[in-house]
């Protein structure tokens, strides 16, 4: 995850053509999707507002809550497990898993589960994993990391899919059309489902009244990972709590549309203990582990408002940046602006300082984020730090340095201004695509020419006319 | 300390002595009524019913394609038998059915309809009674119970599901109110199961039903 490194892997992703397309697939559906949902649901402002509210009400309470979900989830008969770090989270699912002598482990998509290594740990403990959420069989036949937090795979075109399937997958798929694709790995987890051992899932909310944990999914992959088994573990954030069902409706509102742009997934599930007396299916045994994993650190500080969020997505649908690096790019766990933000917490700040830079403070993000997290001011306070902190590389601080000392000086700045000006449009009408000694910025975009007068050129001249 | 107790102390000193200043500490009682006023007013904050009843905006839901729900009205109960059979000829699915332990499912166990329970793995059709019915989604709920295996309406490419039309509820919150207490597994299934994960594009039947067929029992 070296921050050396962001630079490299976003140019090569800005080299990527391929790459580019499948984004450029996906997170267009996306955006057009959730634009036609917020168009159709009037109160959408309003339940952004609450849902931000609930959250907020929610962190300002957090032990409260955590305390209550722990009492309603034992006596639903779950074990509650707390880890405060990553290696304690994935060590504490390890030896549940070792304890219970398993053999196949099928995940349905959980976030938290790559932030805390989980897919790595259980490798080491020579378990097999099997993912069962299409995107991540994608990127678990392509020895990958997600890309999107809502569409792993985003990154992977239909003919890439074909040819890890056609690989992979015995029989092979009877076409190479999605349809044929998806019938196929249908097939093939199927026997998964039923053979498993443990199930792992993650969770949208844990309901603290209930003690229940809530999984939402389109493809029903939840579900069939976490009945057929002995042993349903649940890793999760401890942010993820809401007081009652009826909150997560109200969250439930704003994430679907915000994320698929649909108006709830296809399954909805609340998780509560194992299996009942009597009950037709379900597992033994249930255990929860909620994780800190650095979100104690965010409470105390202005990063307690991204703990409102609800991982839908939508601010990295609708960055500029984002859709032009992918996923990957970022290095850590979480892409795009939430991830720009989240990283240098879980990663430390010296490790990802330029992710936060990585943004043209468009704001798109914040306009479309269902919980009102300030990400551009988030992402600023990263800024701010990594200059207090002296994170900041040597060429760009003295350069900084020397426009401060320029600015504060009007005389000079004019004066250096009206000199740049003629010598920057010797290399471009309208248009600059290369300028020397500016190829870090003018590789990968252009930068419009200027006027061939400064502004205050042109004010004075205008003032002085007008006097005529 | 164990991890416990050092997270909820990292909280408590995050709440109190962050850079932001204190926040207030409330008491129990403080809280619930906080957490009660958050969800006043609900019709802020959900869409209208897209009918003029709750029976006609669950149906008006249904007919939405992309849920990939096909919707068929009953006059009653005793029209079930020959619903289901009439549903299999026509998708060409044999007589075979898996049924869940709801007794009023065993009016099905007649000709020509062949019925078992522990649905298989690929098992082509497999029929639920369902909880309750959200018209504000156009969900169907179920519960695990004994009479209730999940798998049943997971497994099949076809699952069916019976619906009493006085069990429909107006919105989401409505049914969280009446599902107290929790049963192991409460499923809120809204349409066929589909996936996008392939370039965007739509593919029913990634997992879980690629059918789903509501037959509504009329009062």
């Amino acid at each position: 995850m070296a921050d050396a490194a962001f630079k490299q892997r976003a140019h090569d992703a800005l080299a990527d053509t391929n790459l580019k397309t499948a984004i450029d697939r996906t997170t267009g559906t996306a955006e057009t999707k959730r634009a036609i949902a917020v168009e159709a649901f009037p109160e959408f402002q309003a339940a952004r507002s609450r849902a931000a509210a609930i959250k907020d009400h929610v962190i300002a309470n957090l032990d409260h809550y955590l305390i209550e979900f722990e009492r309603n989830a034992t006596a639903s008969g779950a074990q509650v497990h707390w880890a405060r770090d990553a290696a304690e989270a994935a060590a504490i699912v390890t030896k549940i898993c070792t304890d219970a002598d398993a053999k196949i482990v099928t995940r349905a998509k959980s976030m938290l589960g790559e932030e805390i290594g989980l897919p790595h740990a259980l490798e080491e403990a020579g378990i097999e994993r099997v993912e069962t959420d299409l995107a991540e069989h994608i990127i678990q036949l392509a020895q990958e990391r997600p890309s999107h937090i809502i569409w792993p795979a985003m990154h992977r075109t239909r003919e890439d899919v074909a040819t890890l399937f056609f690989k992979d997958h015995h029989p092979p798929p009877e076409a190479d059309d999605p349809a044929a694709m998806v019938a196929s790995a249908r097939r093939v987890l199927r026997a998964k489902f039923m053979a498993a051992d443990v199930g792992i899932s993650g969770a949208n909310f844990l309901v603290a009244d209930t003690g229940a944990t809530c999984t939402v999914t389109n493809e029903g992959n939840a579900e069939l990972s976490t009945t057929p088994p002995r042993i349903h573990i649940v890793t999760a954030g401890i942010e993820k709590i809401v007081p009652s069902t009826d909150h997560a409706m109200a969250l439930l509102r704003v994430l679907v549309r915000s994320a698929t742009g649909g108006e709830i997934t296809q399954y909805t599930t609340f998780h509560c203990g194992p299996k009942r007396p009597g009950d037709a299916d379900g597992p033994e045994e249930m255990h929860i582990v909620l994780v800190d994993n650095g979100r104690t650190r965010m409470i105390g500080d202005e990063f307690r408002q991204m703990l409102r969020c609800i991982r839908c997505g939508a601010c990295m649908n609708h960055c500029v940046v984002y859709r032009q690096i992918g996923g990957h790019a970022y290095g850590g766990t979480y892409p795009g602006p939430m991830g720009a933000v989240l990283t240098p917490v879980l990663d430390g700040l010296a490790q990802s300082r330029d992710l936060p830079h990585a943004c043209t403070m468009n704001g798109r993000c914040e306009e479309v984020c269902p919980v009102r997290i300030p990400l551009k001011t988030l992402l600023k306070a990263w800024r701010v730090r990594t200059w207090d902190e002296g994170l900041v590389e040597k060429p760009l601080r003295y350069g900084l340095g020397l426009w401060g000392f320029a600015a504060r000086r009007p005389w000079l700045y004019h004066l250096g201004a009206r000199m740049a000006l003629p010598v920057m449009r010797l290399f471009g009408r309208g248009w600059i695509r290369r300028l020397p000694l500016a190829g870090g910025w003018t590789d990968s975009r252009d930068l419009p020419a200027p006027a061939a007068r400064s502004f205050m050129d042109q004010y004075r001249r205008q003032q002085k006319d007008a006097r005529k | 300390m164990s991890a416990r107790d050092d997270i909820l102390a990292a909280i408590r000193t995050g709440l109190t002595h962050g850079r932001d200043g204190a926040l207030p500490r409330q008491t129990p009682a403080q809280i619930a009524a906080e957490a009660a006023a958050l969800l006043a007013d609900p019709d802020e904050i959900r869409p209208a019913l897209s009918g003029p009843d709750p029976v006609a905006a669950f149906i008006a839901k249904c007919a939405n394609p992309a849920l990939g729900v096909t919707l068929e009205r009953l006059a009653g109960w005793e029209a079930l038998p020959q619903a289901v059979a009439a549903y299999l000829t026509r998708h060409d699915l044999g007589p075979r059915i898996a049924v869940s332990g709801d007794a009023r499912l065993d009016r099905l166990a007649q000709l020509p309809l062949e019925t078992h329970r522990d649905t298989a793995p690929d098992e082509a059709a497999a029929i639920s009674v369902a909880l309750w019915g959200i018209a504000e989604t156009g969900s169907v709920v179920i519960h695990s119970a004994p009479d209730q295996p999940i798998l049943n309406a997971m497994l099949p490419r076809h699952w069916l599901v019976v619906l009493d039309e006085t069990r429909i509820l107006p919105f989401l919150d409505d049914y969280a109110a009446p599902a107290a207490p929790a049963p192991r597994n409460a499923v809120l299934i809204t349409g066929s199961s589909g996936t996008t994960d392939i370039e965007g594009y739509f593919v029913r039947g990634a997992h879980g039903p690629g059918f789903v067929h509501v037959l509504l029992i009329s009062r």
